[in-house]
């Protein structure tokens, strides 16, 4: 029975999706959501990337392994969706992730429902499904409004945005890091974090 | 990628030239730069004429996720050789070289001399040349940070001091992370080009062939030198007992952990506004340096030279250990851009002249007695940036200058630098008669000596491995025992060079050294480095002889030709790049014999054949010469004049340097 119920509560939420300016799935009573004042809900993300910045050296392993799993090898910052900001004279390097929002401004803003929350890796990060990204780069700018540099990336050469989607699960900047700077937090429950918990970064 | 900037200052003219027309045959960095040389800078061009050029280089592993990959080489006819001028090789870390190829370029080639201070503004396939009249004269932060403030603070700078603007022979380059193409001079070839500095800007990508495969790679290479760090101590593993897989293992990672004293004591002191915070070239799976910064020292790099270069000032006041002046003072040689590594061995010099009443404080203007205090070193870097004095000897560097005083003062810098000959110039590692540990004498140590272009031991593997045996015995590089690292050292070296006899280099009688496994040793060795310098690799990784955490020690010498074939695609199998070694080896060779090398310059100073190391022996004259000519032979070079012959080049197929050398009538160019 609940199964039923999520599953029409899903189709009804695509729907009203495809009609409103950005797209918002409600799940269900199975998990915790976010819940706007307006009544709509998010599913929480069950994974995040956290930095312990004190050990980061500046190497920019991250970004490179990042753009090398999700670039198809094409190998540069431009396109890693994890951004290592670094002041080089004072030694003061910060990894900036996607912090997988509670409330995503990117979701909010996408025209076109390409950015959704990934259910069926089960990670429910904010994935970009790139067959339907029309590169408007709102999601962009919508991030940029509360964490710079924003952290979705537009990838000039496919004219379309990318953005941190924890590697399907395995987050393969978390695995290459030399220095163990990066781990994920997991929760079946969801985890309540980025906007609006944290405001900027 | 796959383009060359060319830049003529004279003519301010920028073209760019395609990669391939010297890849993959001369692979990259020191390759490249070995072949634009040879077409390029013939024998009567002057390491400061304006005809020289300054090669910056990349290889195919550049601006990737291929560990190492933020280093890269920077070319040229070096100053600082001597007393002839020749072509010799500076390895830069740091995070310029991806930067480079992100904005398009493989290597940039300069030529000529602007009429004006320039720096070379490079972003997304563009290049140009702008006015650095007011960055001359600037020490290299305050160049750095106005080029910052011009273009960014994501530009990654290379850049030169007041050192490199008065073309001193031992001016050295730095990039914006700190590190620095030290040895060789090329400061005062950009200098004497009016060049100030070079920036650049990327925003593009490399294209990796086998993405999948160069992650496996990575992953191998990372399990053996990654660990996560504690949360308590950022240089310190998890891993209780994993030794970080550099200098042996013995010494950890973070270079200023390494000398206690005050200035540790402070970055340790969570109050004092002192802090050293870990730091790390791009894509490096170990991260070796510190960032140190606090509120009345120069912020900085702690690595080597960078952190060693006035250790004196800790015999000087040896109750504060390494202190605030010892660094302020490498931060000095730094601001100035002068070679830290030729000033540890300059300072040193100077104290032993003046123990022997050679200097006197009135005419060197220096504090001579008080070496070690700031005011010596203040005064000293001063006077050599400046070239003032007794400074524009010293920016000669020190083995010309000793030189030029001759006599008793020349031969205590045998010291320092053991090459004779007409193309020495450089400070070696771990030398100070015997060399590897100090006191005992290595053959194969001698036989590297000889042959380089430069201090042979830049390429730390051999000598790291040595050191590794060390501590596995419970003792350090500077009082091991021979006897006691060889059993360590025998499958090591067989992996690594043959044969178990290879790491014999004491007879077992103890009273020999064994100089059989030396040119084998050294002609492996020579591939080896060449081809690191090409990909291009960190010397302190690759290549990987000794692993400090297992049972066998025994390293891996497979790595970097499989980092090659995910990275670019191309099969590169270990015996494949060895022949590629080979002939780089080779291709350099010629450009040392066209400037007028011979076998005669491959030579120790006498001093070094009558000391007898801590355990009574001796290297003998007759065993390194019978090991050159092995060598020689093992190269199909010419064994009376250890020029590479006619044939020999040709079966390389550096058909065109044979026809170069015979034309000058060259030994080796015929037969």
């Amino acid at each position: 029975m609940p199964t039923e119920v999520g599953r029409r509560t899903v189709l009804k939420g695509i729907t009203l999706g495809a009609f409103s300016l950005g797209s918002v799935v409600a799940i269900g009573d199975l998990l915790e959501v976010f819940t706007f004042p307006n009544g709509q809900k998010v599913a929480l993300a069950r994974g995040v990337i956290l930095v312990d910045k004190f050990l980061c050296s500046g190497c920019r392993v991250c970004e490179m392994v990042c753009a090398n799993f999700n670039s198809g090898g094409r190998n540069s910052p431009s396109l890693s969706r994890i951004l290592l900001e670094k002041e080089y004279m004072r030694g003061d390097y910060q990894p900036k992730v996607c912090h997988q929002c509670a409330d995503p401004p990117c979701l909010q803003a996408c025209p076109v429902t390409a950015l959704q929350v990934d259910r069926q890796r089960g990670t429910y990060a904010r994935v970009i499904d790139e067959r339907v990204c029309i590169g408007c780069q709102k999601c962009v700018e919508a991030c940029e409004r509360h964490f710079r540099p924003a952290r979705p990336r537009f990838d000039v050469l496919k004219h379309r945005s990318v953005k941190c989607h924890l590697c399907f699960g395995e987050p393969q900047c978390v695995k290459y890091c030399p220095l163990g700077v990066l781990r994920v937090e997991r929760s079946e429950k969801g985890l309540l974090v980025g906007y609006p918990v944290i405001q900027e970064d | 990628m796959g383009k060359i900037l060319r830049v003529d200052l004279t003519s301010g003219k920028i073209s760019e030239g395609s990669t391939y027309d010297y890849v993959p045959k001369f692979l990259g960095g020191r390759g490249l730069g070995a072949k634009i040389c040879w077409d390029e800078v013939p024998p009567k061009i002057g390491a400061f004429d304006p005809e020289n050029r300054i090669i910056f280089a990349t290889g195919p592993l550049q601006g990737t996720l291929a560990p190492t990959s933020g280093r890269f080489m920077v070319l040229g006819k070096a100053p600082q050789t001597g007393p002839i001028e020749s072509f010799c090789r500076s390895g830069v870390g740091g995070h310029f070289a991806p930067e480079l190829k992100w904005a398009g370029y493989d290597a940039i080639i300069v030529q000529g001399k602007a009429p004006q201070p320039v720096y070379l503004w490079i972003s997304d396939h563009k290049a140009e040349i702008l006015d650095a009249t007011r960055l001359w004269g600037l020490d290299t932060y305050q160049a750095q940070q106005m080029i910052w403030k011009l273009h960014g603070p994501k530009t990654r700078v290379m850049v030169i001091g007041r050192a490199g603007e008065n073309k001193c022979r031992i001016a050295c380059i730095l990039t914006d992370t700190g590190d620095a193409s030290g040895q060789g001079g090329f400061g005062g070839v950009m200098g004497s080009k009016n060049l100030k500095a070079i920036a650049v800007r990327g925003t593009g990508s490399v294209n990796v062939a086998r993405p999948k495969a160069l992650m496996e790679i990575t992953h191998q290479v990372q399990k053996l030198f990654s660990r996560k760090s504690m949360k308590s101590d950022p240089y310190q593993p998890e891993e209780k007992d994993f030794k970080y897989n550099i200098w042996g293992g013995g010494y950890g990672r973070g270079s200023l952990s390494l000398l206690p004293g005050e200035l540790l004591e402070l970055c340790n002191s969570p109050s004092s506004g002192y802090s050293q915070t870990p730091d790390g070239c791009f894509a490096c799976p170990v991260s070796c340096r510190s960032r140190v910064k606090g509120p009345d020292i120069t912020p900085g790099v702690a690595f080597c030279a960078q952190s060693y270069m006035y250790l004196e000032s800790m015999v000087y006041q040896p109750e504060k250990g390494y202190s605030k002046v010892t660094w302020q003072a490498a931060k000095l040689g730094d601001l100035f851009g002068i070679n830290a590594y030729e000033l540890m061995a300059i300072i040193p010099w100077l104290g032993d002249c003046f123990r022997e009443k050679l200097i006197t404080e009135e005419d060197t203007g220096l504090p001579l007695k008080e070496a070690g205090s700031w005011d010596f070193i203040y005064k000293l870097l001063n006077k050599i940036a400046n070239r003032e004095g007794i400074g524009d000897l010293l920016a000669e560097g020190g083995q010309r200058a000793a030189a030029r005083l001759g006599g008793k003062a020349e031969k205590l810098s045998q010291m320092y630098y053991p090459r004779a000959g007409k193309f020495a110039g450089y400070r070696e590692h771990w030398v100070y008669l015997g060399g590897f540990p100090t006191g005992y004498a290595v053959p194969q140590l001698a036989l590297m000596w000889v042959l380089d272009n430069r201090d042979a031991l830049v390429s730390h593997s051999y000598i790291s491995a040595l050191w590794g045996a060390a501590f596995t015995v419970g003792q350090n590089a500077l009082t091991a025992v021979p006897e006691k690292i060889i059993p360590v050292l025998k499958p090591v070296m067989k992996a690594a060079y043959g044969s178990e006899e290879a790491a014999e280099f004491v007879r077992p009688d103890g009273k020999n050294l064994n100089w059989k496994w030396a040119a084998p040793v050294v002609k492996r060795y020579h591939e080896h480095s060449l081809m690191k310098d090409c990909y291009v690799l960190c010397d302190i990784l690759f290549p990987y002889l000794f692993n400090a955490n297992s049972p066998d020690h025994v390293g891996d010498v497979t790595l970097e030709s499989r980092i090659f074939s995910a990275v670019t695609g191309v099969e590169m199998s270990p015996e494949e790049s060895y022949r590629k070694g080979e002939m780089l080896c080779t291709l350099e060779r010629a450009l040392a014999v066209r400037d007028g090398r011979t076998r005669k310059d491959d030579i120790l100073y006498d001093v070094y054949f009558e000391k007898e190391d801590a355990g009574g022996r001796k290297y003998k004259r007759e065993d390194l010469e019978q090991a050159k000519s092995d060598y020689y032979r093992l190269m199909g070079w010419d064994v009376k004049t250890g020029a590479p012959t006619g044939p020999t080049l040709e079966k390389l197929g550096l058909k065109e340097v044979a026809e170069g050398l015979e034309k000058r009538g060259l030994p080796g160019g015929k037969s």
